[in-house]
């Protein structure tokens, strides 16, 4: 069961659509300071459950609890403030902007917001250099690779000082090298006390960053543990990896 | 109690006729995405064609029934999917609505060529005026109780069609998941031809039968605008759900038919509260329907992106701006610059548009309705001394300024929460309800303990600001004082695109659910753009009214608002200089095109059919002129800066082209050349620069693309041989070897 001191609880989180039930009754807890991976094959809820965490839709049943609080009724706004930030598996960037003004623009809110006492250009630069983007900083980001791109929208969620990092397949389109700089990176931010939930199809990057996994299927749960807990369950090897292995 | 019943079968009918509009509203916005504006311009169409055949040609009815509903209509709707909404499914919902805006307005200006709108025409409700079944002693005619079963049968059978058939559940997927849909055997763009071929054969059966159940003659305006009563009712179901839509048409027949029953007599407003009824019960609808769940854009990489000036640059062009306007005040014919300071007093309008539309990407459907309120505020609190000695005070331009942006407020608040399309009709009904009551509150009422006319006798006369000791009555001085004020806000809004607000905004246009999810308040945001928009609209309005000495309430009908945001998006709505091409072309060039040709046909009698014919086509083609967009939604201006921005790599060019100028100027003040021959002449210079400098200086202008292409063009490679002349001989042999082609595989080739 989910620990009190857990960062952010989902406490029994179903969404129906219809008739579809795309995430079933989900319980899972995410600690401050650890990457957690979540898992499994497309469809099985995870992009559902990321939206429930971060407001945009409304579980059907169920709580989430940030911090203590019960925010299950709260506006995707309240709950950035709070501090969950998230990225996008499909790309949410602002097309008419530079590299550097994604960042900045989030600055920009979190400024309009504290009346004044942030400083967003220190800020935007300091990010820019910590996910390495300084370099392309002042290109249009419609113009750079998708790879980078996914970055951008890393960079962008760190200038609102999250403490619950939620990525949504952070690695696809980026090229093995970039993946593992990736990785420093987000073991650096877990270490300074940064929770990190990280969905991710690239299962030796979840094996290799993650303490706890959970593995989805057709909106359940369907095995949680470390990886080596994980690899070794019979349902994920039937339900997942077991799909995998015979393609 | 049988006054009653007759009442509410009146209602039924009324609502009977809403349900069959609005379900095609419905049909058509489900299946393709567009939200059709011209729905209603359909109609009118309709009505006038069923008249042609019925009356001037003679045709049977179920004839002209046939032609118009079964053929034309759906015709019509097939043509506009096909030629213009079919690659419209990933584009912004700006040029969504532009696109059907631009058709309303053609469709608008096709009706007033071909049928003269002063003379009026009536049409026969089917089956009779006066034939039906008397039901406790009242006639029922069989025409409503045909229109009402039709309605019933309509709302039962699309219900079943969506939720029973495979092509129904095809229809709703079609927008949702288009790729589905393929997987599953259907061709999205054949069901969402079909959905407007059969939403265009309602419109058609909407527009022939509401004028006898309303009575009075086929109005081409009022015809259009069943656009406003279709999605109020549609907007019970929220623009989906047809069963809701039908009761919503329902509601809002009834709504009409008791008030004007019942509602006390003694009250003059009553009837024009009638025709507002349904703006006013959509924002109700607004109020009450639940908010929008975020989701995700589909996002297209690849558009082209607006140009984002910096402060020093737009400084630099409004200093520009202003100093041409002083020379246009020095060189032009006293004539010609009224029509100016009406272009700058719109341009002042349009560019309310800039920060909401091109910036926010929200739409305001009807900035010339809001500048209606600023200046009905300013008539009141701002007048100082009478007649020819009265001026406009700052005080009367500052309060109309405010209360524009507090209304504004108001009326988008309840659409906040919704999707743009949402705002966009909330504007539209907003101008209804001025249209329709508020700038028809001619006579003097007592509001809460003042006796005041809201629109005194139609007409409000609005004389020239005063501010301190400037006086800016002369017509001159006036101009130039309208050039210093956009010019002074164009530099404030391009300030403001630089700034932590103008990314936020940006950032809200091009992806609203990553903007919330970095704790950006959406409806915080569009609110005070909104604001902001209104207030600059309202001071537009008030110098405008104030630039033309006087306006009364058609010179707020929707469709000239629909004019200026069409051609301000035309420009460019992303560009202050968007702004002053809408401007200018709603206050010069479409006064002249009517002005023009009139005093032509009047000194040339002759040739008056040949001008009116002039005039329409030239109407005509403006009101088209926002199908541009669907290729071009960055607009006109960017297109001709892309154009000119490489001459600053070729000074010299530019220079030449100054010189010119300058000796055109002196030509002119000299009196050596007329007005027309320099305004021609300048044209000339201008739009002969990029091609002198792409001859002269080709090193300087074109990219090294366009060289390598014209270098390519020159040298004879082997990729190109063929293209301009028959293959010889010996190169068949060069281009065989190039592919790797023995001799013999060549000639099996053939040909």
């Amino acid at each position: 069961m989910p620990g009190s001191d857990a960062l952010l609880q989902v406490d029994g989180v179903t969404v129906r659509f219809g008739g579809t039930t795309a995430v079933d009754d989900v319980r899972l807890a995410l600690q401050p300071g650890a990457i957690t991976g979540l898992i499994g094959p497309n469809g099985a809820g995870k992009t559902t459950l990321f939206n429930v965490i971060t407001g945009m839709q409304r579980p059907t049943a169920g709580q989430v609890v940030f911090d203590g609080t019960d925010i299950t009724r709260r506006g995707p706004a309240a709950r950035a403030h709070l501090g969950i930030a998230r990225t996008f598996q499909r790309l949410e960037l602002f097309l008419s902007l530079t590299v550097r003004d994604n960042v900045r623009v989030a600055g920009d809110i979190m400024k309009a917001r504290r009346r004044g006492s942030f400083d967003v250009d220190g800020e935007t630069d300091r990010l820019l250099e910590l996910t390495g983007l300084t370099a392309i900083a002042d290109r249009e980001v419609s113009d750079i690779p998708t790879g980078r791109a996914r970055v951008v929208e890393v960079a962008r969620a760190l200038m609102t000082h999250p403490r619950l990092l939620l990525l949504d397949e952070p690695a696809s389109g980026q090229t093995e090298q970039e993946t593992e700089e990736f990785a420093d990176m987000l073991r650096g931010l877990a270490e300074s006390g940064l929770g990190i939930c990280l969905v991710e199809h690239d299962l030796p990057l979840v094996m290799g960053l993650c303490s706890t996994i959970h593995v989805l299927d057709q909106g359940r749960v369907i095995s949680s543990g470390t990886p080596d807990e994980v690899r070794a369950s019979p349902e994920v090897v039937a339900a997942y990896i077991g799909a995998e292995a015979t393609s | 109690m049988d006054q009653f019943v007759v009442t509410t079968v009146l209602g039924l009918v009324l609502g009977a006729v809403y349900a069959i509009a609005a379900s095609g509203l419905v049909l058509t916005y489900t299946t393709s995405g567009i939200f059709n504006f011209a729905h209603g311009a359909q109609a009118m169409l309709a009505a006038f064609l069923y008249w042609q055949f019925t009356v001037p040609w003679g045709l049977p009815t179920v004839v002209a029934l046939l032609l118009v509903v079964g053929v034309i209509g759906p015709l019509i709707g097939m043509g506009l999917y096909q030629v213009l909404m079919k690659g419209l499914r990933d584009v912004d919902e700006v040029t969504k609505v532009i696109v059907t805006v631009s058709v309303l307005l053609g469709m608008v200006q096709l009706s007033i060529w071909v049928w003269e709108p002063a003379q009026p025409r009536k049409i026969e409700l089917l089956g009779g005026n006066t034939n039906g079944i008397h039901v406790l002693d009242t006639l029922l005619r069989y025409g409503e109780i045909l229109i009402v079963v039709a309605a019933v049968a309509l709302a039962v059978g699309l219900r079943m069609l969506f939720t029973r058939t495979r092509l129904g559940v095809a229809m709703r997927g079609a927008v949702d998941d288009p790729d589905l849909l393929r997987l599953n055997g259907y061709n999205p763009q054949r069901v969402a031809l079909t959905s407007w071929a059969l939403g265009a054969a309602l419109a058609a059966f909407a527009g022939v039968v509401v004028t006898p159940v309303i009575g009075g003659s086929i109005d081409a305006g009022t015809l259009t605008l069943l656009i406003i009563d279709a999605f109020a009712a549609a907007m019970f179901g929220r623009l989906r759900s047809i069963p809701r839509t039908f009761v919503g048409a329902m509601v809002l027949g009834l709504a009409a038919t008791y008030m004007t029953k019942y509602a006390p007599t003694q009250y003059d407003w009553v009837s024009n509260l009638r025709g507002a009824l349904p703006s006013i019960v959509l924002f109700i609808v607004l109020l009450v329907l639940p908010q929008d769940r975020l989701r995700g854009t589909s996002q297209q990489r690849s558009r082209e992106r607006p140009r984002v000036p910096s402060v020093r640059q737009a400084l630099v062009w409004a200093v520009v701006f202003v100093g041409l306007v002083f020379l246009l005040g020095k060189i032009a014919n006293p004539v010609m610059i009224g029509p100016w300071v009406n272009a700058m007093a719109f341009a002042i309008v349009a560019l309310s548009l800039v920060p909401l539309t091109g910036y926010a990407g929200e739409i305001n459907l009807v900035p010339l309705s809001f500048s209606a309120v600023g200046i009905m505020v300013a008539f009141h609190l701002g007048i100082d001394g009478i007649g020819v000695d009265s001026r406009l005070s700052w005080v009367g331009i500052l309060a109309g300024v405010a209360a524009t942006a507090v209304v504004g407020g108001l009326v988008a608040l309840p659409a906040l929460r919704l999707r743009g399309l949402y705002l966009a009709l909330a504007t539209l009904s907003f101008g209804g309800v001025m249209y329709t009551l508020v700038l028809r509150e001619i006579n003097v009422r007592h509001w809460f303990g003042l006796d005041i006319a809201l629109f005194p006798n139609a007409r409000l006369i609005v004389p020239r600001p005063k501010i301190g000791p400037l006086d800016l009555d002369e017509d001159t001085t006036y101009l130039l004082a309208l050039a210093v004020v956009f010019a002074v806000l164009g530099v404030l809004v391009v300030v403001l695109r630089n700034s932590g607000y103008g990314r936020r905004l940006v950032a809200m246009r091009d992806s609203p659910a990553a903007t919330a999810m970095l704790g950006q308040r959406l409806v915080l945001l569009k609110l005070g753009v909104f604001m902001f928009s209104a207030a600059i609209a309202g001071l537009g309005g008030v110098l405008l009214a104030s630039a033309q000495g006087s306006v009364s309430g058609d010179d707020f009908v929707i469709t000239l608002s629909l004019v200026l945001v069409m051609l301000t998006v035309v420009g460019g709505v992303s560009y202050v200089s968007g702004a002053l091409f809408g401007g200018v072309m709603v206050g010069v060039v479409l006064t002249s095109l009517a002005g023009t040709s009139g005093n032509l046909a009047t000194t040339n009698p002759d040739l008056a059919p040949t001008f009116a014919f002039m005039a329409h086509l030239g109407g005509l083609a403006i009101a088209l002129t926002g199908l541009g967009v669907r290729t071009n939604p960055t607009g006109v201006i960017h297109a001709i800066s892309s154009a000119y921005r490489p001459l600053a790599n070729a000074r010299p060019v530019l220079y030449g082209g100054v010189v010119a100028e300058v000796v055109l100027v002196a030509l002119d003040l000299t009196e050596v050349i007329g007005d027309w021959s320099f305004a021609l002449l300048t044209l000339l210079v201008i739009f002969t620069l990029p091609a002198f400098a792409a001859r002269l200086m080709p090193e300087a202008v074109l990219t090294a693309h366009e060289i390598e292409e014209r270098e390519r063009a020159k040298a004879d490679t082997v990729e190109r041989k063929g293209l301009a002349a028959p293959l010889t001989a010996d190169e068949r042999i060069e281009l065989d070897a190039a592919l790797g082609l023995s001799m013999g595989e060549r000639t099996h080739a053939g040909v």
